[in-house]
């Protein structure tokens, strides 16, 4: 077990330093120099019992993605995860054995139901979500509205109306909430995204997202065929099917195939987009908006399409390698130059050498101005203490979320469009905004 | 109509449907046909996949003729979801009606839908019908009317949650907090501000959910605005961490100086564990209102609240700050002298550079030293004269501090005061420095040369002898595409060598000059000729023949990082200098010579110079450059071929037959094959042979299947003679 520390234990009074930056040039960072937290268990006691430097989680949904997006928050020394939620049993089991041999202990508790687990681990103060698409809003909803901060996987949100929940529903309770979408805290993309915003290109007029290159934009609405269900205590078939619409049982969706469908994906364009649009948005300085126009494209990806910002910068949806090489690119062009970034690069690629001079300098300066540290799980960490709003906060994602789910429907009623983005409506386009929300199923509604 | 006539309809609707069952599609009928005929399918005795396809389409398209087909369907388990996701967005009252309805004719989770429903659509007619379901025994039930109830927020709604808050079970509690917590941003959007703030009043007050205290509070005082003010202050001082907690982050949504002034004012009276979080809290705001109270928090007291506040100094990014950062440079505690110099590096503004200039007059060397750092960090071009100075300073660690930030910041401006420099260097320590500064802005000057870019050949794989992958064309046609950086990567390349550390190397040429690059696995090689300016060379060339002998050599080695035919000239020229120092250094920067241009000279050497040394790194240098040249292969080969002639020496052998691996002819094949009886190169005679004969086995199948029979008795390598045997038995046979 970890023990609580002190308040003022120097251990914790570190952080990833811009030194630190300029050596190792590495992602990763420690604890923040910051307040304890309230731990969870005193939370309902009249909030008397002071604060305790251990930042007590547990988790929902981790399978693929999520595991490792535990093996990326294990490593926190003011972290200890407690427990895990899943609807599939081996899943959980996995969990259990994996935290059980981190700390040397049977301690990690397995939960197959959701609402049972928030509602009785008062203990726990955050959540680390890694569900299927379907589930992310609805698990962050629920878990912040139990009182706990949240890391959750992206896609934030399968629907405009589920994203408006996040962002009310962390208002409203006052909770930490960090969508996965850590390119935001790498300083690749941190640098791309900062050359763009401080004019080193110019005036950036173009943006490129990359989307994924599987799938379509086109969207499967078939059922696999049925198979038996098995024992609810294997796998909670209505649980992992959740706020979606019923339908039979089949392995298939439990391993990984349920992409490509409506009900429970986002297409290839939320797929990376969930990502990329972010990215882009950040160095167009855009993040607090959505795209006010899609330019529908006759293709089944939506490879190429043109969405315009509402400061005039376009971004252009990009399947291919052409403007990047690697997963989940982005590219800034201006009359300067261009920058251009995806995963596995050693250093960004740009129109000029002169342009990487001040790499060093420019991700210190940003990590000093905004204490950000390049560790997107530590950023949480932070914020859980000093509850300031994470870089991948509900509104910056519920803003970039509301554009992939706009480029989205643009594909699917294959028209342009317009959309205000303060309203959160499309312009003159009835048909489109009873696109923007789906009805739940009971009882998982938000 | 009879069964099997029904099931005809509901069979071509299916078709007309499925043909369209993604939303969108091409060529489809009117919204009021697709309307009519997915109604007829929920009419039909359909299988539920279409009933709940028809439904899914309906949320697109229905109007109220829809609605009874619809709710209808509300009491079947099966369907009640998916008629719901039709009827919720269908812009009519009659949804409503049908809604409220279903209300007392539903039980369980039919019931639990139909409640969420309606407040989806906010039906405040429903409200009575609602409140008698929060006395219901199933707590799905309670709990999502109670959110519903907010959802719908008017007065109405609100009474009836605060009716039943007193006396809620535990398990609904939080869903009627919610539900109220709704209702007032709801009231209070819509005028209602009193009652939204009486809500608010209450449930900070609640001994509940610290969720719904912190969401009672960030109401009651943002709501009030400025007068929400002194709530927060009481909560930020009181015993409950909850209620501080949401103090801390609600101010973080008032604007305002005098709110930041609030919090400042207040930091020196609170305890140390309350003092970080109120501390960061300014510096997340960013209001320079702040200033003084960091400032006095960063300057003396528990080293854990100094350094919050001097990272919070560093988030408000004024330059007012910079005087506070100067004095804790020097401070005794280095974490907190470390974070004021980051802070002072990121700080932007003149202020900033004019407090550190002030430093550089201070008597206290290590002052100056301090100031000329992060002047230098900070890129301060206008410090260049202070870094010229410095670099004479009368103290050995300013003059490094200050030729390290010429290093970074100077450019061709400063090239002759830095030859200046070089000529009169105090000490070989300086001398080192300043040639390593040169060099620099040598190397910070070149610009990426214009011109055709032309890949001759591209090798990825376990370099130098280890499997590879001849990806001459992928990297030709990324180029071709417009990229001139390219990642040696798997992703790019595939993987030739599982498990090994992998490298590119790309041989190409810029408007005909030839490059040649190679780089590890996650590194990008950009496929430009870089050139320094004429001026600077000008400069280097003209000192060179100035300069007494320690800055010669230093200058002879800048010159040849910088290349080009000045400069080479100018090397050339000093490898005739009386002086034995001089030469050497020349003919070695000859040897390490980056381009073709040096060839004539290398092959000269290695065949007459007298210096063993100089002829054993001349020969390494023209082996190293002759693969190279912009040439034809029959050409290299003979070069090779008389390099190899001129080896004494297994190394120099060695390289020779690793530069013919890399010449996919048959002559280059001849020439590796005699080797393969040496004891001492043949694993190297083997590897090249593989490597031509892999690119020649289709034009030339007799030689390489001669030649791979000698290879297969020759290695021991494993992978190498799996690959030859790969080859015979592609070969064997062919003529």
């Amino acid at each position: 077990m970890v023990e609580p520390r002190s308040l003022t234990n120097p251990a914790l009074a570190t952080r990833l330093t811009r030194r630190e930056f300029f050596r190792t040039a590495a992602v990763a960072g420690a604890a923040l120099m910051a307040p304890a937290v309230i731990p969870a268990s005193a939370l309902g006691r009249g909030g008397a019992v002071p604060p305790s430097e251990r930042i007590v989680m547990g988790g929902i949904g981790l399978r693929g993605r999520g595991m490792g997006d535990l093996q990326w928050l294990l490593p926190e020394g003011d972290v200890q995860f407690v427990a895990i939620c899943d609807a599939q049993k081996s899943a959980r089991e996995k969990v259990k054995q994996v935290v059980d041999a981190r700390y040397g202990n049977t301690d990690c508790t397995v939960y197959p139901e959701i609402r049972e687990f928030l509602a009785t681990r008062t203990d726990i103060d955050a959540v680390l979500s890694a569900t299927g698409d379907r589930w992310h809003a609805t698990a962050a909803v629920m878990a912040m509205r139990a009182g706990k901060d949240i890391y959750s996987e992206k896609p934030s949100a399968m629907t405009i109306a589920e994203g408006q929940a996040v962002v009310e529903t962390a208002r409203r309770f006052g909770r930490v909430y960090q969508t996965g979408t850590q390119r935001l805290s790498e300083g690749n993309f941190v640098f791309a995204i900062e050359i763009a915003r401080m004019g080193r290109l110019g005036k950036v007029h173009t943006a490129y997202a990359h989307i994924a290159p599987w799938d379509a934009a086109e969207m499967r609405y078939d059922w696999l065929p049925a198979q038996p269900e098995p024992p609810r205590d294997v796998v909670d078939w209505d649980a992992w099917l959740g706020p979606c619409p019923w339908r039979p049982f089949n392995q298939s969706y439990i391993s990984g195939g349920w992409r490509g469908f409506y009900d429970f994906h986002t297409s290839c364009i939320g797929e990376w987009g969930a990502h990329t649009f972010a990215q882009c948005m950040a160095g167009i300085d855009q993040l607090d908006t959505a795209a006010v126009e899609y330019h529908y494209v006759n293709n089944p990806t939506g490879d190429g399409m043109v969405t315009v910002f509402p400061n005039g910068v376009k971004m252009i949806l990009s399947r291919g390698d052409k403007y990047w090489r690697g997963s989940c690119g982005m590219r800034f062009d201006g009359p300067e130059g261009w920058v251009s970034v995806a995963d596995g690069y050693s250093k960004p690629e740009v129109s000029s050498p002169a342009l990487m001079s001040d790499f060093k300098k420019i991700v210190g300066d940003y990590m000093a101005r905004t204490e950000r540290p390049m560790s997107h799980m530590r950023d949480l960490l932070n914020c859980v203490r000093t509850r300031r709003p994470t870089v991948a906060n509900p509104v910056v994602m519920h803003k970039s979320m509301s554009t992939v789910h706009a480029a989205n429907i643009c594909m699917w009623l294959k028209r342009d469009m317009k959309y205000d983005p303060v309203k959160e409506e499309f312009i003159n386009d009835p048909e489109a905004n009873r696109l923007r929300s789906r009805a739940m199923r009971e009882p998982w509604i938000i | 109509m009879s069964r099997s006539k029904k099931v005809l309809v509901v069979l071509a609707v299916m078709l007309i449907i499925g043909a369209a069952a993604s939303v969108g599609q091409a060529a489809e009928p009117s919204a009021k046909e697709q309307e009519a005929k997915l109604i007829a399918v929920l009419k039909s005795d359909a299988p539920q996949k279409e009933k709940s396809d028809a439904c899914r389409e309906l949320a697109r398209v229905a109007t109220k003729d829809a609605v009874p087909v619809l709710a209808a369907l509300l009491a079947d388990e099966k369907l009640s979801h998916m008629a719901r996701y039709g009827l919720e967005t269908i812009p009519d009252p009659a949804v409503d009606e049908a809604l409220r309805d279903a209300l007392g004719k539903l039980k369980g989770r039919p019931l639990v839908g139909v409640i969420g429903s309606l407040g989806v659509r906010r039906d405040a007619k429903a409200i009575d019908a609602l409140a008698k379901l929060l006395q219901d025994s199933n707590p799905d039930v309670v709990q999502t009317t109670a959110r519903s109830l907010g959802r719908i927020g008017t007065s109405a709604a609100a009474k009836a949650l605060g009716d039943v808050l007193a006396n809620v079970s535990v398990p609904n509690q939080l869903a009627v907090c919610e539900g109220l917590l709704r209702c007032a941003e709801t009231l209070a959007a819509k005028g209602g501000k009193d009652e939204a703030l009486a809500i608010y009043d209450r449930l900070r007050g609640l001994q509940g959910p610290h969720q719904v205290r912190t969401g009672g509070l960030r109401g009651a005082v943002l709501l009030r605005e400025k007068d929400g003010l002194p709530i927060l202050m009481q909560a930020l001082r009181g015993d409950d961490f909850v209620l501080f907690e949401a103090a801390a982050r609600t101010s973080l949504e008032m604007p305002g100086a005098d709110v930041t002034q609030a919090l400042a004012a207040e930091l020196g009276k609170l305890p140390a564990g309350k003092q970080v979080l109120v501390i960061q809290t300014l510096g997340n705001r960013g209001d320079a209102g702040a200033l003084a109270a960091l400032s006095a928090a960063a300057k003396s007291g528990e080293k854990t609240i100094r350094v919050a506040a001097i990272h919070a100094v560093s988030q408000i990014a004024s330059a007012a700050a910079a005087p506070v950062f100067v004095d804790l440079l020097g401070d005794a505690d280095r974490e907190v002298a470390q974070a004021a110099k980051d802070g002072l590096a990121a700080l932007p503004g003149r202020e900033v550079d004019t407090a550190l200039a002030a430093m550089l007059s201070q008597p206290d060397a290590s002052v100056r030293i301090r100031a000329i750092e992060m002047l230098g960090q900070r890129r301060n071009t206008s410090a260049l004269p202070a870094f010229l100075k410095a670099a004479e300073d009368a103290e050995e660690g300013v003059r490094l501090a200050g030729i390290k930030a010429l290093s970074d910041v100077a450019g061709g401006d400063e090239m002759p005061a830095m030859l200046a420099l070089l000529m009169k260097a105090k000490s070989p320590q300086d001398l080192e420095a300043i040639e390593g500064a040169v060099a620099a802005i040598c190397i910070r000057l070149a610009r990426p040369a214009a011109g055709k870019v032309t890949i001759q050949k591209a090798i990825y794989g376990g370099l130098p002898d280890g499997p590879s992958a001849d990806v001459t064309q992928k990297v030709a046609e990324m180029v071709k595409a417009g990229t001139l950086s390219v990642e040696a990567s798997n992703g790019n390349f595939g993987d030739p060598a599982d498990g090994i550390p992998k490298k590119l190397r790309v041989e190409y040429t810029v408007d005909g000059t030839a490059q040649a690059r190679t780089v590890s696995e996650g590194e990008t090689v950009t496929l430009t000729a870089t050139v320094t300016p004429p001026a600077c060379v000008d400069a280097l060339c003209e000192a060179l023949a100035l300069a007494p002998t320690p800055p010669k050599i230093a200058l002879l080695r800048v010159l040849r990082s910088v290349g080009g035919s000045k400069a080479l000239n100018a090397v050339r020229a000093a490898a005739k200098d009386p002086s034995a120092e001089i030469k050497d250094t020349a003919l070695r920067a000859l040897c390490e010579w980056p381009t073709v241009e040096a060839l004539p000279d290398l092959a000269e050497l290695s065949r007459t110079s007298t210096d063993a040394k100089v002829k054993t790194l001349a020969l390494r240098g023209y082996i190293r450059l002759i693969p190279l040249q912009d040439a034809a292969a029959e050409k290299k080969v003979a070069a090779i071929k008389d390099a190899m002639a001129l080896a004494e020496r297994n190394d120099e052998k060695k390289l020779a037959l690793a530069a013919l691996g890399a010449i996919p002819t048959a002559d280059a094949l001849a020439l590796v094959v005699p080797h393969l009886a040496s004891p001492d190169l043949k694993e190297e005679a083997s590897m090249a042979a593989v490597a031509i004969a892999e690119k020649i086995a289709q034009s030339s199948p007799a030689q390489v299947a001669e030649a791979m029979q000698q290879v297969s008795k020759a290695t021991a390598n494993k992978r190498v003679a799996d690959r030859a045997k790969a080859l015979l038995k592609q070969t064997q046979g062919k003529k």
